[in-house]
């Protein structure tokens, strides 16, 4: 029952909200929401705690047969996979409801949406069939297209059919490759177990592999099929940017790990090669493209293309210490890139732009945002994987993990890990450093020393998200068994399927 | 598109050479006439009149009592070691005396007028000579720094007495911006023009006061800058004051950082544009003087109705270190009218060709070094 509180929580909350009788306000909207996810947080915690961290497979497990004839049962588990992914979406959808402000527009059905989201995103983490994580893996689409399309920016009617076009052709790959699995094997069975595919000649596993790595590829994104990620991130929302980058992208890299790697164990062996050459590719793609952008959002969109990579090189490499570093990579990317966007937000909202031709000096203590700033620094030291953050555990987790494996593979991603510091660096001098101006740098020294700038101070309260998250990204850098005991199990497990020839079966 | 209005972030350019020129030549104040700005100009020199009280005590204290003193950890306490006032001052509740001395190290360095011409005659080396003797004598540390480095003490007087100096003229100019503000509350003072005209007057009157410098060693005084070297009050100590603090100043390190090979900071210090007129009012330290530590003292003794008037504005006390200080750059502006007033060669309204050339001279060599300064603060 307590698995099933973390998608009760969020869609009874969802309902509430959309039946919540009179006109209640957007704030008190707001508050409600906040309430809900506080108290679906708290469930995750306990969750946590009720965890036992010695024990390898699903635990909690909830089974009740749904559609036994298509094969579809509510079958819930979790285990050290799953468990720091569920935590994070909690903490995560939090933040995104906190730092929702002034939404005039349908407060009820955005709030709503949230709620949605998180409730799917928790039955996908929790699924332990593969028709019901299909299921809640396409339940979250909507809703986050919702969230794009009515509360984006100039340009969000593009980016939300963009999103929706790669999204859905990446569930209808999941589901082919599924379908795919029952139909060579025969069986109706869409139990998460990796016998099946022992059944299946190399090929067939080799085709169904590739349907879901490009399926999961589109979400999570790797290049070439990232295109729709920067567009999406940059019409989205700060809230909404959050999430995305925080907790939806990591379905993409735990549907690679557990429906890739656990499922087709001796086919992944097979395409691993190429797979950490996919992984250096995305990665220094992503980093080259970040340097090259002006907009802080696209920027730190197109490093999230890049710290992904990590994750697929740790899955390529499957031994049990880059596994654990990629666990580790899905939750600091995802507290990090939370952090970054929502600091970009303040940015934007405080000077109304983004843009870093435009923006100067914002470190300045009178009349910049210094406590942003100083928050920002942090924020990027701990995407570039300066020792003591959550950063440098995960990267030199995969880094250490991979480097026997695929050494050049692992080599070209470490360049791509010195890469983000130079464009997090020219993110920080472009936009935090210098004299304050908020107008393209002119050529005169004289003119531009005169600019004067008039910004609204950021509150305190409107840091108060970040100083959560960039506290989590230093205790986690700092005390890395919190996570790594959740995980450490589980992903020594999982290395061990393909490191038993055939597989388990 | 930005959201900051474009009138704010364009700050006014039009105040330039010309301008500047022509309201020199036509009698007409540099910084506009306004309401607003007598309020801050008079109510931010009656605050930094109160900072100067007590920068100049200090100077004179430290010229006279830790004269030649190579661990002189008391300095700023003016000998009073009370323990309260030690826990203050460890507690950094008290003025920043390092702005004193900043103040005067740029004096120092640029070194211009009579002063610095004395301390490079025979009089003052002889001088130096019998007060460093004098002191070896009881101080075995002197004794045996003096033979090793001959120019290190006579270097530490001259320092001493820059000090000494800065501190006189600060002594007139407190009581000049005190007095001031109680002519404005008065209503004897009430407008700009009222406001450079009295600081003229002030300078004015204050202009031929000698300025001396003796020191006590072993109960026999000794000068250091005697009568005989007819140093005065104007031209050799508040003219090079302007010219080192007020203009040319010193580049500070910052978030806006200088690089000197790259000849972005002038080889010539006379070109120097780093003084209060031209600092940038924003903490990045760009140029000039920070709204660092003289804010911070002028906001300790800011008059409650100026406080008031900055609470109305931007970002109150937020920003407020940013606002006394471009506050306190019309209020410099004013000074320097001022001072330029009481030293034009001719009266304006002169109507001998060559009085008015001169004039025209004078203004101009005046307006080419204020024209590139930040005059943006000068319209009402």
């Amino acid at each position: 029952m307590l698995l099933t509180s973390l998608l009760l929580i969020p869609f009874a909350g969802t309902l509430a909200l959309l039946l919540w009788p009179g006109g209640p306000s957007p704030s008190r909207l707001r508050l409600i929401t906040i309430a809900i996810l506080v108290l679906q947080l708290g469930m995750s915690v306990a969750v946590a705690l009720a965890f036992d961290t010695a024990q390898a497979g699903m635990q909690l497990q909830e089974r009740h047969a749904w559609l036994p004839g298509i094969g579809l049962d509510y079958a819930l588990g979790v285990d050290g996979l799953s468990l720091p992914l569920v935590l994070i979406n909690g903490a995560l959808t939090l933040v995104s409801a906190v730092i929702t402000r002034d939404i005039e527009k349908r407060p009820r059905i955005y709030f709503a949406m949230l709620l949605l989201i998180s409730g799917a995103v928790n039955g996908a983490f929790l699924s332990e069939n593969l028709l019901l994580f299909f299921l809640f893996y396409e339940l979250e689409l909507i809703p986050l297209w919702l969230l794009v399309s009515v509360w984006g920016g100039v340009n969000r009617a593009y980016a939300a059919t963009k999103f929706l076009i790669f999204t859905a052709a990446s569930g209808m790959l999941i589901l082919g490759a599924f379908l795919g699995l029952a139909l060579l094997t025969g069986s109706v069975d869409f139990s998460l177990t990796p016998v099946l595919s022992d059944r299946l000649a190399m090929g067939g596993q080799l085709w169904l592999l590739g349907a879901l790595l490009i399926g999961f590829g589109i979400k999570i994104p790797l290049v070439p099929l990232h295109n729709w990620l920067p567009d999406t991130h940059t019409q989205a929302s700060t809230p909404v940017s959050v999430l995305l980058a925080g907790v939806l992208l990591k379905l993409g890299t735990y549907g690679m790990l557990r429906f890739g790697l656990q499922l087709f164990p001796e086919a992944w062996a097979k395409l691993a090669p190429v797979l950490a050459i996919w992984a250096a590719i995305s990665v220094l793609y992503g980093s080259l493209a970040a340097i090259a952008q002006t907009d802080m959002k696209r920027m730190v969109a197109y490093s999230s293309v890049g710290h992904m990579g990590y994750v697929l090189l740790a899955a390529a490499s499957d031994t049990p210490v880059s596994l654990l570093g990629a666990v580790f990579q899905m939750v600091s990317h995802g507290l990090i890139s939370a952090l970054l966007f929502l600091l970009v937000g303040i940015v934007y909202r405080k000077t109304g732009t983004r843009d870093l031709a435009v923006l100067r000096g914002l470190l300045n203590l009178e009349r910049g945002l210094p406590f942003t700033g100083s928050l920002m620094i942090v924020a990027v030291m701990a995407s570039a994987g300066l020792p003591g953050m959550a950063g440098f555990i995960s990267e030199f987790l995969v880094f250490r993990g991979s480097i026997a494996e695929y050494p050049v593979a692992t080599l070209l991603s470490m360049v791509g890990s010195g890469l983000t510091a130079v464009y997090f660096l020219l993110l920080v001098n472009r936009a935090f450093f210098g004299r304050l101006a908020i107008t393209p740098p002119s050529a005169d020294a004289v003119a531009d020393a005169r600019l004067d700038v008039q910004l609204a101070p950021v509150a305190p309260r409107e840091t108060v998200p970040a100083v959560a998250l960039a506290a989590a990204v230093v205790v986690l850098g700092l005390v890395p068994s919190t996570l790594g005991r959740l995980s450490e199990v589980a992903t020594t497990a999982l290395a061990s399927i393909t490191a038993i020839p055939g597989g388990l079966g | 598109m930005p959201i900051v209005p474009a009138e704010l972030v364009h700050a006014n350019l039009s105040i330039d050479r010309e301008e500047v020129q022509r309201r020199l030549l036509a009698g007409e104040t540099l910084l506009g006439e306004s309401a607003d700005h007598l309020v801050e100009v008079v109510d931010v020199l009656k605050s930094y009149g109160e900072v100067l009280d007590a920068y100049s005590i200090n100077l004179i204290y430290q010229a006279e009592h830790q004269f030649l003193n190579p661990f002189p950890i008391f300095k700023y306490l003016d000998g009073d070691l009370n323990p309260a006032k030690i826990w203050r001052h460890l507690n950094h509740d008290r003025i920043n005396f390092e702005y004193a001395e900043y103040c005067q190290k740029a004096m120092f360095w640029h070194a211009t007028g009579g002063m610095d011409a004395y301390f490079d005659s025979e009089a003052f080396a002889t001088n130096c000579r019998r007060i460093i003797a004098a002191k070896s004598r009881r101080d075995p540390l002197l004794a045996v720094l003096n033979p090793l480095f001959p120019g290190f003490l006579p270097e530490l007087i001259r320092s001493a007495a820059t000090t000494h100096a800065l501190g006189q003229f600060w002594r007139v100019m407190s009581d000049l911006f005190l007095d001031l503000a109680a002519a404005e509350a008065d209503g004897r003072v009430c407008t700009i023009a009222d406001v450079v005209e009295f600081i003229k007057n002030g300078l004015v009157a204050a202009a031929a006061n000698p300025i001396h410098y003796g020191v006590e060693v072993g109960g026999q005084s000794y000068w250091v800058l005697p009568p005989e070297a007819e140093l005065t009050f104007l031209v050799d100590v508040a003219v090079p004051y302007v010219e080192a603090v007020f203009l040319r100043g010193m580049p500070f390190l910052g978030t806006v950082s200088f690089n000197a090979q790259a000849q972005q900071i002038s080889p010539d210090q006379a070109q120097f544009t780093y003084g209060a007129l031209y600092a940038d009012p924003l903490p990045s330290m760009g140029s000039g003087i920070p709204p660092s530590l003289l804010m911070q003292d002028m906001y300790r003794h800011l008059p409650e109705r100026l406080h008031q008037w900055y609470l109305e504005r931007t970002r109150g006390e937020g920003d407020v270190r940013v606002k006394i200080c471009m506050s306190f750059q019309k209020s410099m502006f004013c000074v320097t009218n001022a001072a330029i007033n009481g030293t034009m060669p001719h009266p304006l309204d002169s109507s001998d060709p060559e009085a008015r050339a001169a004039n025209q001279a004078y203004a101009g060599a005046w307006a080419q070094r204020l024209g590139i300064a930040r005059t943006d603060c000068l319209e009402a």
